[in-house]
């Protein structure tokens, strides 16, 4: 019986970190917005919290080397997948592409980048077929990198990921919005069929 | 009988104590034999993951080796660190950006707390080694305690996580050895994996994963592999709560290492 008590103890333990944690990502996103005026002033590698602090390299599709550094400039919408994931990865790159859509005339002022997880099979030539098959132009990168840089981003991106034997991966399914300075402002977690919000988020940061 | 005790972990752990303490920042690695492992919670349909063999420190990164670390990269002292890679308690109990404090002697050879997973990962990159994967740190940990006074390491780890913290954080190589020599994987403090933020379960599960069926939280335990280690409960749900970024003062690290290729048998 005790057992029992501190199981359940663990389990609602676990459900109350993970809310928190969810939770610390927003009050981020909050801090990022108010602070941005700021930031855009100094342009001081916005305060230390620039995702493009980041030295690791990661190659596109077309087999170009890329650093993340050469995203700014631009707001970014950053999503990850692996190409052979059955439903909820097509969903992502689909939601990406709604946000683009949306955007209208302001959609080419924003840079959407794919990172896959699968470090092993996604190359470049994969991706570049996957590209293809879900109607992504060229204006999208999709990028793959090494294993530690992939685990870094995922880090910085509080993106969840695990690799299973079958070399599939299980993963938590997150939209991020990075300002121009490659600051992470705003975050979408969950598959969710409206973008107004993110649409919104990311308007805002062009004005 | 506690001196009894004493004796009988002194003898049973010697090979472990031949290590003189003057050479405590010598970090000896030793070897884990890998071999396949299984997350608690997965389901039983779930193949196992192949671990090769690797080398791991024998007690976690401590305050003085650190200091080493810091003093040689100094974009990693408090004051020069980006906020992205650590919060604001990065090496709060520091004195300052290259001293511990004379006032912290007694944690010199503790093992360092509040450092994040960025500053853990170049410390080990700096040591040309890497931080373990989850898979890694479970086997190493999961071997028993060569003190017979526990009889089971899950005893032993819920006796831990039942006290309170003590406000001094204890020297390495003070709680127990296990069977492979690494000293105090469970009992002195938490350490970081290199994929501490694997897919278990997030708060929102029920409509962001592709895997609801196998997780604990939504499932209540269903597909548990052994139901008595709810000690591993605790150490995959404080993993799953952090972020890379965070520092806490029960939070530290040690490296591992791919065993050279002319060392292999």
């Amino acid at each position: 019986m005790k057992k029992y008590v501190k199981m359940i103890l663990a389990a609602s333990l676990l459900y109350g970190c993970t809310n928190g944690n969810i939770a610390a990502v927003d009050n981020r996103a909050n801090i990022d917005n108010s602070a941005k005026p700021a930031v855009v002033k100094n342009n001081s590698a916005a305060n230390g919290q620039s995702i493009f602090a980041v030295s690791d390299t990661f190659q596109t599709q077309n087999k170009r080397n890329l650093l993340l550094s050469s995203l700014s400039g631009k707001p970014t919408v950053i999503g990850m997948i692996f190409t052979r994931c059955g439903a909820a990865c097509p969903k992502i790159t689909a939601d990406m592409k709604n946000i683009g859509e949306k955007l209208n005339a302001n959609r080419e002022k924003v840079n959407f980048v794919l990172v896959s997880f699968d470090t092993e099979r996604d190359n470049a030539g994969q991706l570049q077929m996957f590209a293809n098959e879900m109607g992504l132009d060229k204006d999208w990168l999709l990028l793959h990198g090494s294993e530690e840089a992939v685990r870094t981003l995922s880090v910085l991106l509080n993106v969840q990921y695990e690799k299973d034997a079958e070399g599939n991966f299980s993963h938590s399914n997150v939209i991020s919005v990075l300002d121009k300075n490659g600051v992470l402002a705003f975050q979408k977690e969950g598959l969710d069929p409206d973008q107004k919000e993110m649409t919104g988020k990311i308007e805002e940061l062009l004005k | 009988m506690k001196t009894v005790i004493a004796i009988l972990f002194f003898i049973i752990c010697g090979p472990c104590m031949s290590q003189p303490n003057k050479n405590i920042a010598a970090s000896k690695m030793v070897k884990i034999d890998g071999g396949s492992f299984k997350t608690f919670y997965v389901s039983k349909t779930d193949k196992p993951i192949i671990v090769k063999p690797f080398l791991m420190d024998e007690h976690a990164v401590t305050n003085v080796e650190f200091l080493e670390f810091v003093k040689a990269n100094p974009e990693w002292s408090k004051s020069k660190v980006k906020r992205l890679f650590a919060d604001s308690n990065y090496l709060e109990h520091w004195k300052t950006d290259f001293d511990i404090g004379e006032s912290n002697k007694n944690i010199y050879n503790s093992p360092v707390v509040n450092v994040s997973w960025f500053a853990a990962r170049a410390y080990c990159a700096w040591k040309n080694k890497r931080l373990p994967a989850i898979a890694e740190w479970e086997i190493a940990g999961n071997a028993p305690p060569k003190n017979t006074a526990y009889t089971s390491i899950t005893n032993y780890i819920m006796q831990w996580y039942e006290k309170p913290s003590l406000p001094v954080l204890p020297n390495v190589k003070s709680t127990y050895c296990n069977t492979y020599g690494l000293y105090d994987m469970h009992g002195l403090i938490w350490e970081w994996t290199f994929d501490f933020n694997s897919f278990i379960s997030t708060g929102d599960s029920r409509n962001t994963t592709n895997d609801d069926n196998n997780l604990f939280c939504a499932g209540a335990s269903i597909n548990v592999t052994n139901r008595e280690d709810y000690a591993a409960f605790l150490r995959y749900g404080f993993r799953g709560s952090l972020r890379g970024d965070y520092c806490v003062s029960s939070l530290g690290f040690r490296c591992v290492k791919n065993i050279p290729i002319t060392n292999k048998l």
